[in-house]
């Protein structure tokens, strides 16, 4: 396999609240393409890496770097703009928005009218507009929620709402996606579901996928990479396989299901 | 492909504001029946129908920021008031004791926008940072820091107490006075000034849907319902938020340069804490968050006293009732209306449309 560069570096990140250690001296790269995965125990700090790539955390130390730049302290906006996008670990979709408006708003960085054109509907914004609407039916398209479109998002199924969130991830055509336990609170044929969707995600989009989940599961049937979060540690990374007979990692989550 | 070619001409069907015949109709229709209304009227339901006209304009400024973007404003008054005061002062009648410069309404009416716009951006490094009841509070202070300037500015506002008279309404030279004739059809200055606002209403709903449909009203619901899901799709909080502000602060302006043009005058007092308020309940009655519920909350809130009173005189109710006087029952049918709205339907009279408009969705086309 040929070696691929590094399109995230998470670098030395520490990160407390209070009294609480969050994150200690973590570092794992994900690399271009890949599905890289961070598994660990509920409270391991997985959500937490995922608000300081994305902006909302600050870290007390390291560096994120995204590509060649220096994300640490950035405006979620920005990072947005880079091209990271992200679920949420508790859906939070826009919730007196319909399926097709939440997926929408998800194309507005690559949307580039002014506001006074928008005022106007001018030409410049029903062209926009009209490509906003495009590159969303593909999204709902590809999702297979053609039959929701027009919905409310708070009437919808669990399950659906998940898929919408990431759908209004993906409509900000990014390079780099980042799910906060997509497949939590699923039945195993939903689990199924959305492991498809990643994996589509991953190899016909071409998008490079970081995925947090705290069941080892699934991760192991579809991440390239994974790394092992405990208490705010990295305790192991790998290949799936390298993960799952590590050790330290047994017994973190045998430690883990003990309690 | 071929299917793909389709979808996308039905698209551009259904990104039009009017996507079918039937609204095309009702539109049209709307808009005829409104000119000849204005046309054939000059009586004090003349009067009222302006007035509700020019409040919807405001009311729309107060649904952008809090309906459509979610911050709170107690301070929509304010920003009417300085609106007003810029087109008192640029077009007031030169040779009054108060800072007038006699221009065309074409200027002053503009620029009554411009300025609060201008204010709002000024204020909006502070407004962007607050959130819910800091902001409500921050927004009262906004109202009574302006209504003390407005109480003492003597040369601009003529002082507490007194107010100043209103410019006239003269627009790329006309003076509405003068009235137009057209054959044996005579329009005196009230159907003018209605017809005028009638212009600048449907201008400004064109703006309001417009934002709705695209881009910026997306970003601003996006901020009133997960500010943080907003800014990790790409919006930049502070600067929309300051957006929402200024096109607010816009639509407050021309809203008070109209209407205290139309009546005539105005008192600094009028711009006090009540006056924001009662535009909050004319949002929250008529559905705040949607295009049109402004329009029906202004238009219930001007005209529904006049109709109280009418259905009073007509039935000879309460005529020689000691207990409560005609303006008490007014406000006292008035403010159990809100009540019942606030409790029964939170979507306001827009709901209320709503479910009518898909009751006789296609009518009178279908069947
Ligand atoms: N905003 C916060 N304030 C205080 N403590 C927090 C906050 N976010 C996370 N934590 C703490 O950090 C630790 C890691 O949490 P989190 O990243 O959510 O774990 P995970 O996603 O792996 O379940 C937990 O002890 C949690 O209580
Ligand atoms: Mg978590």
């Amino acid at each position: 396999m040929v070696e691929l560069s590094s399109l995230l570096k998470f670098e030395d990140v520490s990160l407390s609240f209070g009294g609480i250690t969050a994150l200690k001296n973590v570092s794992f790269d994900v690399k271009e393409k890949s599905i890289t995965s961070i598994i660990g125990p509920n409270g391991a700090g997985k959500t937490s890496v995922f608000n300081c790539i994305s902006g909302i955390y600050s870290p007390d130390s390291g560096n994120i770097f995204f590509e060649d730049a220096n994300i640490t302290n950035m405006r979620p906006n920005k990072i947005a703009e880079l091209g990271i996008a992200r679920t949420f670990q508790n859906i939070e979709l826009f919730e007196n928005l319909s399926v097709l408006e939440n997926i929408l708003t998800g194309v507005h960085r690559r949307l580039d009218y002014g506001i006074l054109s928008g005022l106007f509907y001018s030409s410049k914004a029903k062209k926009g507009e009209l490509y906003a609407r495009k590159e969303a039916e593909d999204i709902i398209d590809f999702l297979e929620i053609e039959e929701y479109r027009y919905s409310y998002v708070m009437s919808l199924p669990y399950g659906i709402q998940k898929r919408v969130e990431l759908g209004r991830a993906l409509a900000l055509a990014p390079k780099l996606i980042l799910l906060d336990e997509p497949a939590a609170g699923m039945n195993n044929e939903e689990t199924e579901d959305i492991a498809r969707f990643i994996i589509d995600i991953n190899e016909e989009l071409k998008i490079s996928v970081l995925l947090v989940d705290h069941d080892m599961n699934m991760v192991t049937d579809i991440a390239h990479e994974i790394t092992v979060l405990n208490f705010g540690e990295k305790i192991a990374d790998g290949t799936p396989n390298e993960v799952i007979e590590n050790s330290s990692v047994i017994e973190a989550y045998v430690g883990s299901s003990k309690k | 492909m071929k299917d793909r070619l389709d979808f996308y001409n039905s698209y551009k069907e259904e990104h039009r504001i009017f996507n079918n015949r039937v609204q095309r109709f009702w539109a049209v229709f709307g808009v005829l029946i409104s000119i000849y209304t204005l046309i054939i009227l000059d009586d004090v339901w003349l009067f009222l129908l302006t007035l509700a006209m020019m409040t919807t304009i405001g009311a729309w400024g107060l649904n952008i920021v809090s309906g459509f973007a979610g911050q709170i404003s107690l301070a929509h008054g304010a920003f009417i008031g300085i609106g007003t005061y810029t087109a008192f002062v640029l077009g007031g009648n030169i040779g009054s004791s108060v800072l007038s410069y006699g221009l065309d309404m074409a200027i002053w009416l503009p620029l009554s926008g411009i300025v609060p716009m201008l204010f709002g951006i000024l204020i909006s490094p502070v407004t962007s940072k607050l959130k819910g009841l800091n902001l409500g509070l921050f927004s009262i202070g906004i109202v009574y820091f302006v209504l003390h300037i407005f109480q003492n500015f003597r040369t601009v506002t003529g002082g507490s107490g007194l107010g100043r008279k209103s410019p006239d309404f003269v627009f790329l030279g006309f003076n509405f006075e003068n009235g137009i004739t057209i054959g044996n059809l005579v329009l005196n200055e009230n159907n003018l000034i209605a017809l005028f606002s009638l212009v600048i209403l449907i201008l400004s709903g064109f703006g309001v849907k417009n934002i709705a449909r695209t881009k910026t009203g997306r970003a601003f619901f996006s901020i009133r319902d997960r500010d943080i899901a907003a800014e990790a799709i790409g919006v930049d909080l502070l600067r929309y938020k300051g957006i929402a502000y200024a096109i607010s602060s816009f639509y407050a302006g021309i809203c008070g340069a109209l209407l205290f043009t139309f009546t005539g005058g105005v008192e600094p007092n009028q711009f006090n804490f009540v006056y924001s308020v009662t535009f909050i309940a004319i949002v929250i009655i008529g559905g705040a968050g949607t295009v049109l519920g402004p329009l029906f909350g202004s238009f219930f809130f001007i005209l529904m006293p006049s109709v109280i009173q009418e259905i009073i005189h007509f039935f000879g109710l309460f005529e020689q009732s000691s207990l409560l006087n005609l303006a008490q029952i007014e406000r006292l049918v008035f403010g159990i209306f809100i009540i019942v709205f606030l409790i029964f339907e939170p979507r306001g009279l827009w709901g209320i449309w709503f479910r009518l408009r898909n009751y006789f969705k296609a009518w009178p086309f279908s069947y």
